[in-house]
């Protein structure tokens, strides 16, 4: 996996040819530049895990207008990472236009019943869901 | 030229500009937020025995050094007996340790420093100078310099209106690259002075106003066409009216702030606009503007612009024809493509 010492790495090179490319798809999409200005693959002590991937120039009306093709593109990325996510959802600036980020994460049993007890595509001012994968 | 070179506040940053202080006249830097805060973000914290160290560094060096107090928004604090003790302590502390001017925003602080204090009181470009009236009350109120409102850096009626006005030295902040009549400027200022200022500070997730202003940038990239900053090479349109000029960037890395010194002071420079501009530093990795394909816009253009936009539409003319977006950003495929070529 690691080529440390050639001077490449798979996983960041990796991460950058994801970001590129899905900074690329997402202007075609929506026919304006954005900005991915940072992709990063997070853990956290509560066991969640997942991508983040900070826009700049994305707004909410994007993700009305073109949500299916949004979220497909955001499942096409999370399966390259070979990562499950059981939510993805936006993160917004509350009663602005902006989103922040988009975020894919699989839920670790304590923060789980957190997002299957929420209702609506606004649980929070600060979210907007894009798909939530309930247990069985 | 007088340059007036921002640091991002310890000792090393300090150390490595003045490798190149022949180019500079004065280092700039932001105090301890627990007394006025500044009305921009910050990077460090100095308390008074490092600033007393890289005071005495700079002065060793031949180089000036001003502390920026320009908080836009104190809530009050400065007029309370407390506040008026704490503030008054801090930079009596200052002014013993050898600090050679000291930079506020509110007119109570510019009487009161240059009243008490042997000091160089200079008007921070927060207090928002546009005009020859507001010019002539700071220095009635004891103002030694002004850095005008980067609103009318290129309104030159205006500026040669100021100088004609006041004795003061007068100084232009170069490459800011804020949006050009801001609406979120007085808002964001105040938001920074409270998150940079004396506890209790915001807890903010996100920076509504900058994340905001990106927004419309990356929507529109004409808004940083309109922004009025001025170009290494347009310096010399501006000599009869000051040869004073700041750099803003002090949240930057030293490297990056010494490309901006070198370019100021050799008047060129030959790479992307975005790279010299402080403040949207995020969308230098979206947009490249190469800084030679503005040359001779400032005289031919700008200079006697009546910035009634919707009727001219020279600047959008000029982003379709200069703006480029990086493509495939960070890959071996990266490549520039023309801003139209992405925007359908």
């Amino acid at each position: 996996m690691f080529a440390m010492g050639s001077g490449e790495n798979m996983i960041t090179e990796e991460i950058l040819k994801n970001r590129a490319e899905f900074e690329e798809k997402t202007r075609k999409l929506i026919g304006r530049p954005v900005l991915l200005i940072e992709l990063d693959l997070f853990a956290l002590p509560c066991g969640c895990s997942g991508i983040t991937a900070n826009m700049r120039g994305l707004e909410v009306d994007d993700l009305e207008v073109f949500e299916p093709q949004i979220l497909q593109l955001v499942k096409e990325m999370a399966a390259r990472f070979e990562i499950k996510p059981t939510v993805t959802f936006a993160r917004l600036v509350p009663g602005s236009s902006i989103v922040a980020s988009l975020n894919w994460r699989t839920l670790c049993m304590r923060c789980y019943p957190e997002f299957a007890r929420s209702e609506g595509k606004m649980p929070r001012p600060d979210l907007y869901m894009l798909h939530f994968e309930r247990r069985k | 030229m007088k340059l007036f070179v921002p640091s991002p506040g310890h000792i090393d940053s300090l150390k490595e500009l003045l490798k190149q202080k022949e180019k500079i006249y004065s280092i700039f830097m932001a105090g301890s937020p627990d007394y006025i805060g500044t009305g921009r973000s910050n990077l460090a914290s100095p308390q008074l025995e490092d600033i007393k160290e890289q005071t005495e560094f700079a002065h060793k060096n031949g180089v000036k050094m001003e502390l920026v107090l320009n908080s836009s928004c104190m809530g009050g604090r400065q007029l309370t007996p407390e506040g008026f003790r704490i503030n008054h302590w801090y930079i009596e502390k200052l002014v013993d340790i050898g600090i050679d001017s000291i930079v506020v925003a509110d007119p109570y602080l510019v009487e009161t420093i240059s009243r008490e204090f042997d000091v160089d009181v200079v008007v921070s470009v927060l207090a928002f100078v546009d005009s020859p009236q507001k010019a002539e009350f700071f220095e009635n109120l004891g103002a030694k310099s002004i850095v005008i409102d980067s609103n009318v850096n290129r309104h030159f009626d205006v500026l040669h209106a100021i100088r004609d006005s006041v004795d003061c030295e007068l100084k232009l902040l170069i490459n800011e690259g804020c949006l050009y009549r801001c609406p979120f400027r007085y808002a964001h200022f105040n938001f920074f002075s409270h998150a940079f200022g004396p506890e209790p500070r915001p807890n903010v997730l996100d920076d509504y106003y900058y994340l905001k202003c990106l927004e419309l940038r990356i929507e529109n990239p004409e808004l940083i066409i309109k922004s009025p900053w001025i170009r290494p090479e347009d310096i010399k349109l501006y000599k009869d009216i000051t040869d004073v000029y700041k750099i803003g960037g002090r949240t930057h890395f030293v490297d990056w702030i010494l490309n901006c010194v070198n370019a100021y002071y050799n008047e060129s420079y030959d790479g992307n606009l975005m790279d010299l501009l402080d403040c949207p530093k995020d969308l230098k990795d979206l947009y490249n503007i190469p800084n030679k394909s503005l040359d001779g816009i400032l005289e031919k253009q700008w200079m006697n612009c009546k910035k009634v936009c919707n009727k001219c539409g020279y600047c959008r003319t000029l982003t379709k024809k200069v703006t480029q977006v990086y493509s495939n950003g960070g890959t071996g495929l990266e490549k520039c493509l023309p801003w139209e070529a992405v925007k359908t």
